[in-house]
């Protein structure tokens, strides 16, 4: 599989498929803000489509409930290469609220190690947090992830000043 | 509606599209955002992260030092910690450009030096914690020093001595 070729040809318009995981709505809604005339996502050519196997790109939201497990798992199968996601919200990233509860399994580093069990192979995967994510932020998570855009966020390690 | 009643309604309202990547994003005055912790302030404290709904802020002690780390991917940007942190040093900041391609760049941490107890050398806490309690309560700096079971030591030892207890325990 050549990343760099397939990306290059999914650049200009790129057809994303909302898969939601159990999340509480609010990062749904923001994404349905996204395709409003005030951010207007159809601008760049981003479209949703209702399945997976029309996809693009995979707008991933919530913290994977025990429930969802089995069908996210089914949904991320039958996505085409390369598979490219967005995980939007806290709740994806590092599992929120909900990051050490019974009923979920803790966000998308969980469930990637799941999927590599299944053998699921994921090619590229941009994390956006926010809570919920701004509609500007999932646009700005879309150009990261076709690398339009330059990274902004750094690991940083301070030493407070003693004496 | 009619077609002429909608171009109406529409030339009326005009564009209302923020071209976001190339004009200014529409945050309103109350968005809140990541948070941004001030190393210089910072006491370690770790009132930040009893208060934290989701533990976005811990602090573990490791081999470098006492750390406080945010993890910006678990964070529901409430805006408690900056709220309940007594030195202030904490800020809500407008960031919401977060997008990052793995999870580590998501960490952001400060690490606090430690004060060991003068006697034993266990590990007390944050030495820049324990340089605003000096100045705000009348403690020795000798004192302050001493880990609590050395201090409870100490202190039966100086009570038993008062008592007239010349033998006690050593």
């Amino acid at each position: 599989m050549d990343l760099a070729k397939a990306l290059k040809a999914i650049r200009r318009s790129i057809w994303v498929y909302h898969l939601n995981s159990g999340s509480c709505n609010a990062c749904d809604i923001e994404v349905l803000d996204a395709l409003t005339p005030y951010f207007d996502v159809e601008r760049f050519g981003i479209k949703l489509v209702g399945s997976p196997r029309h996809a693009d790109v995979v707008l991933f939201t919530g913290p994977v409930t025990r429930e969802s497990l089995p069908k996210v798992v089914r949904a991320l199968k039958a996505m085409p290469r390369p598979r490219l996601l967005l995980v939007l919200g806290s709740c994806g990233v590092g599992g929120g609220i909900w990051w050490d509860t019974y009923a979920t399994i803790g966000g998308f580093s969980k469930l990637e190690e799941i999927l590599r069990e299944q053998g699921v192979e994921v090619d590229r995967v941009v994390y956006v947090p926010g809570c919920p994510v701004r509609p500007e932020a999932i646009i700005y998570g879309i150009l990261v992830l076709l690398g339009l855009a330059e990274q902004k966020v750094r690991e940083v390690e301070v030493h407070a000043p003693g004496g | 509606m009619s077609l002429v009643k909608i171009l109406e309604i529409a030339l009326r309202t005009g564009r209302v599209t923020r071209r976001y990547p190339v004009e200014e994003p529409l945050l309103t005055p109350e968005f809140r955002g990541s948070i941004e912790v001030d190393p210089s302030k910072c006491w370690g404290c770790g009132a930040c992260t009893k208060v934290c709904p989701s533990n976005a802020l811990t602090l573990t002690p490791s081999g470098k030092g006492l750390v406080l780390e945010y993890f910006v991917g678990r964070c529901v940007f409430c805006g408690m910690c900056a709220e309940v942190c007594p030195a202030k040093a904490i800020t809500v900041t407008k960031k919401f450009e977060l997008a990052s391609k793995n999870l580590r760049d998501l960490r952001s941490r400060v690490v606090h030096e430690v004060l060991r107890c003068s006697v034993c050398g266990a590990p007390i806490t944050a030495e820049a914690e324990v340089r605003a309690v000096v100045k705000v309560s009348p403690i020795t700096e000798e004192y302050v020093a001493l880990c609590p079971r050395c201090r409870k030591e100490r202190f039966t030892k100086s009570v038993a001595l008062r008592i007239g207890a010349s033998s006690g325990p050593s």
